[in-house]
This record gives structure tokens, sequence and C-alpha cells, in this order.
């Protein structure tokens, strides 16, 4: 049970999460309840998706901080085309493209530049929210078509079409790293570039994929974003990117590489939401928000890490008292023309 | 050896030119490999061998010259290319993703089911007779294992044409006869293998043609049969020298009557159980075993490393109960580890910061840098370190020279015991002859030094006296001419055959 948690940073995440609803549920009655659920849902919806991207980066041992600027810039241009009058799909291409370009734009800083991922990425956070600013003027977009903000509405069934774009990606990302050799090679690429490129792996064209997929998801949050709020102020998307390294920590994914599921994600970016919400329930004014992720991110981790090392020092206690256990008949050497010889005492264990 | 029948050639270099930095390391090589054929290759450090296979294997671009493998050139470098074409390089320090599963270490990239994948890593481990868990987390692999890892990869694909970068140097002797069972089985049909190594004694059992190399040009090749050692070697060292130039000590030192510098009694830690054994001022003992026998623990625990479960430690008759590495340092106890890559070196760092590593905080709030330099070139000269200078990095450097840096480092500390583990794994004989004339010189000089090595030739060469380890016990202790190598091997293999099936 306890090498279960250990070993699961999903699950252990789980357990705090329904534990943490079922608190807040206890102290604010009416919490839990499906409407709570549909609102948490929603308001995950952005950061669902910019960590998805995330964490394909992250997977390779890179990582990715320019994916809020990416959001913003996506976002307008998918505003401006849509203020321009045309229509929604070949906007909404548009936006997807430029999320592309700009993660292609990382992946190859990135891989044929040899420039460090978080410098690359720090260079193009600044760069790709000065394009967005020219852009606009520094003006808001505002005043979008009603087609975009019906994206968002929840419909007789209870959630949007927002919903099923993210849930889908989920989906197909999550088997797509899990199930298939090309996505597989994220995992190598990140746990050791080396040995990935001896066994002959695409080392740098698995990164690049990393970069524009994370590029793309991030357009995808930027429509997302648009939809939502209904116009695009200067700052959209600001300071998502840590948020989203923070949902992919919290969710299990290593900062290191290699390791990380697409569950954790969901798990790291629900409960990271769900903060918000219960906050509204037990009236604590919304500036403690911070603060307290923060904190509870911390503690998390913190007990995750201590968990993990008492399991892993039991684990490995028992393993070399069974190596002793074992071959604790093996005093009989066998004699030999050999000087001074000492023998195994045996500790009869 | 082997018939050659069809004498398809399996590998072609020609005119292979390749500089780093403006510095020549490969000057226009040629060589051939014919399939079913094992060919040996062998040279000193920085002779080029490494840099030389790994052209082959597409992992490095030469400036100039072709690479033709199974009559195919190989257009770009890259190893997806070279592996297309039939080739796989073992390389020597095993490339493990500690993620993964060790099955998905073995078979990454492989397109075959992974149910069949599965059954042929099982039928390889019953051919190397080996036993590995495949759902083990590969991170929990010891070096053993790791190799054991490396060298599937390359069976498992199928290879025609193999690269083996001292495949045995991790390997109990057992599981290298293993791999040369496979390796003749392999050359039998038909596939061709280049094999590095520097022992001789496995050159001369598998290899039927030999190449060397040194500063990058080939200067000997031919078949195998027509060289004795002695001219091996002097071809890679230029100068004449014998193959096994380091003379057991007499046997008629006493070293009974020095004074004891190490004592440990009934020591015990996480891998190990009651050892007890003395150094005396100016004594080898080595410490032999399989891998996996416990004494890298042993050796961590007693520098601090680990925390120990009881026994004591006296070292120059005074107890050492608190240790840290700093507290053994100071103290007189220095370790030289066993992994230098991952535990010895700072790869990135220069050389003379690699040197003070020990000795830092004894350099004051402000290191001057002047003493530095001044302390690194004394040791450059007398280790014989090759090296452009203090300031280059020591990821740069051939492993018999990053082990004489380590070595410095660990002199630098003035110890008066030393504990070497593997000081010469990775290393190639001119570069070995080096580290064991300075261990015969340290220690008689005073030095205690405690040898741990699983090359029982080595232990049987330099150790006045061994103690030998087996499944973190003590399960022997030999002296003078009882040294030997079979002796050894009669211990250490003995006392663990139960766990070898």
């Amino acid at each position: 049970m306890l090498d279960f948690f250990a070993r699961n940073r999903v699950a252990t995440l789980c357990a705090v999460t329904i534990l943490a609803f079922l608190l807040i549920g206890a102290a604010a009655p009416g919490y839990l309840s499906l409407s709570t659920a549909s609102v948490v849902m929603s308001n995950s919806l952005v950061l669902m998706s910019v960590a998805l991207g995330t964490m394909l980066v992250i997977l390779t041992r890179n990582i990715d901080v320019s994916s809020g600027s990416v959001l913003g810039l996506s976002a307008v241009v998918l505003g401006m085309m849509l203020n321009d009058g045309h229509s929604l799909g070949l906007a909404i291409a548009a936006c997807l493209l430029t999320g592309a370009i700009a993660g292609l734009i990382n992946g190859l800083l990135v891989t044929m530049l040899n420039v460090p991922s978080i410098i690359a990425t720090l260079g193009t956070l600044g760069l790709f929210r000065g394009v967005m600013l020219i852009m606009t003027g520094g003006n808001w977009i505002e005043e979008l078509p009603l087609s975009l903000k019906a994206l968002a509405d929840n419909g007789s069934v209870g959630f949007s079409v927002l919903t099923v774009i993210v849930i889908a990606s989920l989906i197909v990302v999550g088997l797509f790293v899990r199930q298939t050799r090309f996505g597989r090679y994220f995992y190598a690429v990140g746990d050791n570039r080396e040995a990935a490129r001896h066994l002959g792996i695409p080392v740098k064209l698995v990164q690049i994929a990393a970069f524009v997929a994370a590029g793309v998801l991030a357009s995808v949050a930027g429509m997302i974003f648009a939809a939502q709020i209904g116009f695009i102020p200067n700052q959209a998307g600001n300071g998502l990117e840590l948020k989203a390294i923070a949902a992919n920590v919290l969710g299990g994914v290593s900062l290191l590489g290699g390791s990380g599921t697409v569950p954790g994600i969901f798990v790291g970016v629900i409960f990271l939401t769900s903060i918000d919400s219960a906050l509204v329930f037990l009236k604590i004014p919304a500036f403690w928000n911070d603060f307290i992720a923060g904190a509870v991110l911390l503690l998390v981790l913190l007990l995750d890490g201590r968990v993990r090392m008492a399991v892993d020092r039991a684990i490995r206690a028992k393993r070399y008292a069974v190596h002793h256990h074992n071959h604790s008949d093996q005093s009989a050497a066998p004699g030999s023309d050999v000087l001074p010889k000492t023998r195994i005492q045996e500790a009869g264990k | 050896m082997e018939q050659n029948t069809t004498s398809r050639i399996a590998v072609r270099v020609a005119d292979i030119w390749k500089s780093y930095g403006g510095t020549p390391v490969l000057k226009g090589i040629n060589i051939e490999l014919l399939a079913g054929q094992v060919h040996a290759l062998l040279g000193g450090n920085g002779a080029g061998k490494s840099t030389l296979m790994k052209t082959i294997a597409g992992l490095v671009d030469a400036d100039q010259g072709t690479v033709e493998i199974n009559e195919q050139l190989l257009g770009k470098a890259s190893p997806s290319a070279a592996q297309a074409l039939g080739l796989y390089l073992v390389p020597q320090e095993a490339h493990i993703l500690p993620n993964q599963s060790v099955l998905e270490n073995i078979c990454l990239g492989l397109k075959a089911k992974p149910r069949a994948l599965r059954a042929e890593a099982e039928a390889l481990l019953r051919d190397l007779a080996v036993s590995l868990d495949l759902d083990a987390q590969a991170a929990t692999l010891e070096i053993a294992d790791r190799q054991i890892v490396e060298i599937m990869r390359g069976l498992i694909r199928k290879a025609s044409v193999l690269i083996l970068d001292e495949p045995t140097s991790a390997l109990t002797p057992h599981e290298a006869n293993a791999l040369f069972d496979r390796v003749r089985q392999l050359r039998a049909q038909g596939v061709g293998i280049f094999f590095i190594s520097h022992k001789l004694r496995e050159i001369r059992e598998i290899c039927s043609v030999i190449s060397v190399l040194r500063d990058g040009a080939i200067v000997l090749s031919g078949p195998l049969s027509e060289y004795d050692d002695n001219q091996i070697v002097e071809a890679m060292t230029k100068t004449v020298q014998s193959a096994q130039p380091v003379a057991r000590a007499a046997n008629d030192i006493d070293f009974g009557t020095r004074d004891v510098v190490l004592e440990i009694d009934r020591f015990s830690g996480e891998g190990f159980r009651d050892i007890s054994f003395n150094v005396r001022a100016g004594e080898i003992v080595g410490l032999a075993g399989v891998v996996g026998a416990g004494r890298s623990e042993l050796a961590e625990t007693l520098f601090g490393l680990r925390p120990a479960r009881g026994g004591n430690l006296n070292l120059l008759g005074t107890p050492l109960t608190k240790r840290s590495p700093r507290d053994c340092v100071d103290a007189g106890l220095v370790y030289l580890p066993e992994d230098r890559q991952q535990n010895g070196l700072f790869l990135e760092a220069s050389l003379a910061w690699n040197m003070s590593g020990y000795t830092m905080h004894r350099l004051g709030f402000f290191p001057k840098r002047k003493d530095e330099t001044s302390a690194f070139d004394a040791f450059r000269q007398s280790l014989g370190i090759k090296c452009e200078g203090e300031g280059q990095q020591a990821g740069r450097l051939s492993g018999g020279n990053q082990q004489k840096v380590l070595l410095a480092k660990c002199l630098a500390a003035d110890p008066r015991v030393l504990i070497l583990d593997e000081p010469t794994r990775g290393v190639d004989v001119a570069a070995r002859n080096d580290i064991y004339r300075l261990i015969r010189e340290l220690a008689a000089k005073g030095l205690g030094v405690v040898l741990i090595s699983s090359d029982f030739d080595e232990i049987e060469q330099l150790a006045d006296r061994v103690v030998v380890m087996a499944h973190g016990l003590q399960c022997g202790a030999l002296e003078h001419d009882a040294v030997t190598v079979d002796a050894i091997a009669h211990l250490a293999f003995e006392s663990g055959s139960h766990t070898d099936a």
C-alpha cells in the first residue's frame, strides 16, 4: 500500500485532492456539487492545454517558458482575423498555425543552434509577447464574434465544445506517448539523450516535435482563452507558463526528463484550479490564492519526497537483509593451499 | 580458427581523417573487417580507437574519408543510418535510460511486437547465462548489469557488424566466458566484429586479426598469430616494454613489524557484514571479489559516504568514529571511487580544480590560482598526465589520464591510507602500467593501500596480501606467494557459486 503510493505520484496527488475536496465540502456545504465540478473543469481548460504541451517538452529534458506568450500571440491572431471578417474555421487554423510556427522556432533554436532551452524560450517569451503587442498596437482586442464565444457555452449537455477539445487532446497525447513507438522516444530522449542517440533515435526531430506540439497546445489554450473571456487583453497568458510547470511538477513529471504521465497532468491541473474555487466557498479573499497555491505545492512535494525516501530506505534495508539471509550458508569456502585464512563467522539470522 | 570461405567485406574504412580543434586524432586510417572475423583493435590513451569506432558507427563526422558498411557507403554521420546498414556499437560506458524498464532499454527503437521482443530478450538472457529482471527499472542496475544491457542491445538487433568496446570491463569471468561463447557463435554466423580490449589474454582467446593504433595511425596490422604480446605492447607504446613490467614486491618484506595504519574490526553496513582486516604502512592489500560482492559498499562506508551498522575503524591507531568524507580526508584516509565519470571527476571543470577537490577546504577563502597551478604541474610531471594544461576540461581527457588526475586529487590531500576502487577500469595497457608503477611507488613511500579490483591479474601483480569477499562477507585471505589468480578466483567464485545460476 505504502509502496504503491511511493511509486505513484499520481495516486498520492489523487488521494490528497480527494481528501482536500472532502474537507472543503465539510467546511462549506454545497461545495461538493456537479456545478462546482463543471466550474472547476471549465476554469482548468486553459491551464490544462498549456500544461499538456509543457509536459511533452519537459519529457524530452527541455523546458518551455514561452507558452504564455505563444498563447497571447495566437489568441491575437485569432481575434484579429475574426474581427477582419474571416470565417471561424480559417481563423482557428491560423491560430493553430501560429502556435506551430512559434514552437518550431523554439525547437530549431534548441536543436539546430544548440541554445539551452531555458535561454531560448526566455528569449522567445519576450519576442512573441513583443510581436503580439506590435500587432495590436498595444490595444486590447474586443467585441469578438458570438460564433467564437459560443464554443465556451455549456449547452444542454453540461459541458462545452472546448471541454471536449481538451479532453480529446489529453487522450490523444496520452495514447501517443504510451502506445506509439515515436511517443516512447520522447521519454528516451529525456531520460538519456546520449543513449537515445546511440540507439539511432532521431533525437533532434523528437525535440522539435515536442516544441511544436507545445506551441500548438498553447495556441489551443489561446483559442479557449479568447472564447471564454470574449476579449483579448495585452497580458493574455502572462505567467501561465510557470503555473503550467508547477502543474507538471505536482503531477509527477520529472523536470529532469524521461518520466511523467498525462493522468498526472490532469490531476495536477485540477488540483491547482480547484484551490481558486474552494477559496470562494470558504470565503477567503481572492488575494490569498497565490500564497495558498504556493504553500500547497511545496507541502505536497515535500510530503511526497519524504514518503518516497522513507519507502526507498525500507526497500533497501529489506533487500540487503534478504541478500544476507540467502547467502548465509556459504562459509564453506573450499580448502586450498592458502596460508592464513579467515573463515566467515556466521551470524545466525 | 575460422574459415573465411566467403571473404565478404563487412566494413571498409578508407582514408579517414579527423581532427578536434586543430589536433589531428585520426590520420588517414584504412581498415577492413571481413564478415565472420573478430578483429582486435588496440591502442593507448588517445590513440584514436574510440574516435575511429564512433566514426564507423556514425556518431562522429569525419573530416575526410569514407566508411562502407556491408558494401554500402555510410552517407552522413548518423547512428540510425549506420544501424540501418547493419552495424551496432556497444560502447564502453553503458548508456542507460534510468527511468525505463530493462526491457525497454534493450528494445527501444526496434519495430517488432513487444511480446516477440520479450521472448527474444529472455532467450538472449539464457544464452548469456545471466539473470536480469526485465521489468526492473534500469536505474537500479549495477554497473555490470548495465553493460549486459548494452551487449544485449547489440545482440538483439541482429547486427551483421558489431563493435564491442571493452565489453568485459565490468563482467565477471563467468559472464565474460558466456559472452565469448556468444561471440564465437556470431562469428560462425558470419557477423563481423571489432573487438576493443586491453586484455591480451581475451584478445588471444577470440580474435584472429589485430590492428594497433598509435597517435591516430595504424602501426601494426595482420593475423594475430604472427605477433607475440611484447611486439603488440611495443607497437602501442613505441618504447620497448614488457607486457607485464611490474615485478611483484619481494616476498621477504616482513610487514608484521610495521605500524598498522588502518584497522577494520567487524565492520558492517549496507551490503556487507563483519569485515575485519589490517593494513600496515607500505603494504598493498587487495580487496578481491566479483562485482556485487560488497567491496565498493565497504569502501564507501569506510569513507563516510554510507551509514555504518557496526564495527570499528582505527586510522593510525586512533578510532575514527565521526566519519564524513572530509573527516576522513583530514585524518589521512582518501578514497578513489570506482566510477570516475559519475563519482570522481567534475567533467566540465578544469584539471586544476579537479585536483584540489579533496583539499578545497584547506585552500583558504580565496584559493590562489598560482598554488593550484604549481601543485598541478608537479603532479602532471610525476604522474605523467598527458594534457593541454591545467585549464583543460577533465571530460576531454582519455580514461587513463582522467584516472591519473583523480590519483593526483587523492595524493594532493597527503593521505596515509589510500583506497583505490578499480583504479584501472577502462584504462589502456600503457597507462595501466604507469598506474601500477605509481601504486608501487606510493606503497614504497609508506602509504597503506587498499586495492579493490575485479581484475584478479591486477591483484596478483600488485597486492602483498589479499582479502576476498563474496556476497558481502569476508570469505578468505591470502598472503605473499599464495596471492595467485587461481586461488583468488577459487575463493571468490566457490563462495558465490550458489547464486550464479
